[in-house]
């Protein structure tokens, strides 16, 4: 090949290739682009009212893009890396969070946190763990969950059981009554892994304590400890006692739900979404389910409440920073909107301006053990960094299929920890 | 050669070449060059780490398990596809009554996306109501709910045998392209000399079915490599990674544990796998190609 033409070549392959790369998006000052995670039928909706409603205030057009919630965990980091992010997109609080302001990619919001006010919205439980990272300010908190024991109400008092279980002793003779009476105490569908961390997240909490816990999110205390082990070893004699549904690693959370509602199990341990689910498919808050705290475990330790936050993040890149503030701004602030999200996405809110008479019973208590709780952590996929999640997350299933194996699967699960928390 | 031909070739390879350049080739080196790092897949910032990412491969119990799973998947989905396949392929050849419909029905499955076939069998395995435990109930009259694919000592077979159901009917369709070859009077000489149906098949059939199954030995190995979206929506991997295979281990380890540089080092091997897989399947075509011509 002569040079001529191999030039030639050269310019033909590349072309097309700068052709693409010239063809940079076109913005304009009024509009702000957001993604999320919020794809459910109801969910779209339900934002699409509320979108428009800050249109009509601000006039400023809000483009929207909503990716699946799995799907969204790779695919907004993939925007990251393509420097492609929306101005705003929605995220978990917690550790994942703190991943993406490590990587440099959100843009801090304490001037508008406090020309707005937030302090005199956001919820201070809510507000001191999920909102600042690092001493700044980066999220502000769209809905938030919490997580309990809910159950079909028609099954326990059939079984006798009419007042909640406030101790371990008092909780276990429960799960016996209701397996005497041919209902399995409790359904679980670790299939997608993530239901099970919440057995987990709870018993470590009532027993180590939220201390302790955090400790060992963070990497500095051990998966071999003896008190993992304590709290593994109350989970596996539950197991062993028949408490849990068979194959729970091939059931999703959904049909974990199911279970539950037609009463072929008595309670599952979920976060309220599970009261959207469950009112999206006929069930009556209060009359057919309802819900009672994790009971204590061992007595003096700190009273803590578990759940995930969704938050909304500006990106540090965002192309209108101003639009995306006052999206952010009107979006947790605004009590009318912030009720309309909480009712559709079965989550509370976090804004204190949201009136109690929004929620359904179900709802309210969960703010009231919410409000008497001394902590709110996040769930164990939202404490910890998120390779380290994906061994413990491995090791809750890993669990459930043989807990008989639990001395192994613990050294394993530190060994494996360890080297993620190096990385 | 004259000098508006060339232009013309240029002009209408460039799009192509293009493509293939952005979407294959840059993608390829990138992985080379991001496997010596410790990128997250997002960050701006990142490190070279030299060989460490490789090292790190020979003491991760999970790419060991996931490396022997790549090499029961590709064992059984070579043989399973290629025996089922030959089987049906002589039966429906052997004019059985209803062969034509059979033929359609075995090969319909091939129409379907993976991900479609994925759902069919996830109900079929599922353990309380799915077709597979009913039937087992129906005949042993017992109650019967293993969960075939959240349990570590099944959930991967369970993979293998949906896909390999798809897989079939590629194969059959082959093997009966490759039996309309066989000249009828070897057949007719066969049967004039009094062979037997097994002595037909095993001297005359087979010899000169080489060709086909070579073909389908060598689509069902590379196909089972790029095996990622059923197991994806089947098993994802799990219970607990026990149904990883190498694909699906790189994309936990790129995409959620964010060790993109790690991944990046297990897929270059993978590529280095399938190279070598294609190009034996190459040498081996040019083998029949020169003897069978």
């Amino acid at each position: 090949m002569n040079k001529r033409r191999r030039q030639l070549l050269l310019a033909a392959v590349l072309a097309p290739v700068m052709a693409t790369a010239s063809m940079v998006p076109s913005f304009a000052a009024d509009e702000v682009t957001i993604s999320h995670y919020f794809t459910g039928e109801l969910g779209q909706k339900g934002l699409k009212e509320i979108l428009d409603g800050f249109k009509a205030k601000s006039g400023i057009t809000v483009k929207d893009s909503p990716i699946g919630h799995e799907d969204f965990k790779t695919g907004i980091l993939v925007r990251a890396a393509g420097n492609a992010l929306p101005d705003v997109f929605s995220y978990w609080a917690g550790a994942r969070t703190q991943f993406v302001i490590d990587a440099g990619d959100l843009r801090p919001i304490d001037g508008m946190w406090d020309k707005a006010g937030l302090d005199n919205v956001v919820a201070k439980s809510v507000a001191d763990g999920a909102t600042k990272y690092d001493g700044k300010r980066y999220l502000v908190p769209f809905g938030y969950h919490y997580s309990g024991l809910f159950f079909n109400k028609a099954v326990m008092e059939k079984a006798g059981i009419t007042e909640a279980p406030k101790t371990w002793e008092e909780f276990l003779a429960a799960c016996e009554k209701l397996k005497a009476n041919g209902v399995t105490p409790i359904a679980l569908g670790s299939k997608n892994r993530w239901p099970a961390q919440f057995w987990f997240d709870y018993l470590i909490l009532r027993t180590a304590g939220p201390d302790y816990r955090a400790k060992l999110m963070n990497g500095t205390a051990s998966y071999a400890d003896p008190e993992v082990k304590k709290a593994m070893d109350l989970w596996k004699s539950m197991v062993d006692k028949g408490y849990f549904v068979e194959n729970a690693n091939a059931d999703s959370w959904t049909d974990a739900s199911d279970k539950v509602a037609r009463g072929d199990a008595a309670m599952t341990l979920m976060g309220t979404w599970i009261t959207g689910y469950w009112n999206s498919i006929g069930l009556k808050p209060g009359e057919d389910y309802d819900f009672y705290p994790f009971p204590e475990v061992t007595a003096g330790v700190p009273n803590a409440v578990v759940g995930p936050v969704d938050g909304l993040v500006i990106s540090a890149n965002a192309k209108n920073p101003e639009g995306a503030e006052q999206l952010l701004e009107y979006l947790v602030s605004d009590p009318e909107a912030q009720a309309k999200w909480a009712n559709i996405q079965g989550a509370l809110s976090a804004n204190v301006n949201v009136a109690k008479s929004n929620y359904n019973a179900v709802m309210l208590k969960a703010l009231d053990t919410i409000d008497a709780a001394q902590t709110f952590a996040f769930n164990y996929d939202l404490s910890t960094p998120p390779p380290v999640a994906e061994v413990g997350l491995s090791m809750f299933a890993r669990f459930m299929d043989d807990p008989s194996n639990v001395d192994t699967i613990l050294d394993e699960t530190q060994a494996s920890a360890a080297s993620a928390f190096a990385e | 050669m004259n000098q508006s031909n060339t232009f013309w070739r240029v002009a209408l390879l460039a799009l192509p070449l293009s493509v293939f350049a952005l979407i294959i080739i840059w993608p390829l080196l990138s992985s080379f060059y991001y496997g010596f790092t410790n990128w997250n897949g997002f960050s701006d910032n990142y490190d070279f780490v030299g060989f460490e990412n490789f090292g790190k491969l020979f003491s991760d119990r999970l790419f060991m398990s996931a490396a022997i799973n790549t090499i029961i998947w590709m064992a059984i989905a070579v043989v399973l596809p290629t025996v089922l396949g030959l089987s049906l392929a002589l039966l429906i050849d052997s004019h059985v009554p209803g062969g034509p419909i059979f033929k359609t029905i075995f090969y319909l499955p091939i129409c379907l996306s993976a991900v479609v076939v994925g759902q069919v069998w996830v109900w079929i395995y599922q353990p309380d109501w799915g077709l597979l435990n009913t039937i087992i109930e129906y005949v042993t009259n017992d109650r019967f709910n293993y969960a075939w694919l959240a349990k570590p000592d099944s959930a991967l077979y369970s993979v293998i045998v949906a896909w390999s159901w798809q897989a079939t009917g590629l194969s059959m369709v082959i093997y009966l392209a490759g039996l309309t070859a066989i000249p009828g009077d070897l057949l007719e000489v066969c049967e004039l000399e009094g062979a037997t149906t097994w002595q037909r098949i095993r001297h005359v059939i087979l010899p000169l079915l080489t060709p086909a199954t070579v073909v389908v030995v060598a689509l069902s190995v590379i196909n089972s490599l790029k095996g990622f979206d059923i197991l994806y929506i089947m098993t994802g991997g799990g219970p607990f990674n026990s149904s990883d295979t190498l694909a699906m281990h790189m994309y936990n380890e790129s995409f959620k544990k964010y060790l993109m540089g790690y991944g990046s080092a297990i897929s270059v091997v993978l590529f280095l796998v399938a190279l070598t897989i294609i190009r034996l399947y190459f040498k081996q075509l040019k083998k029949v190609d020169e003897i069978y011509g």
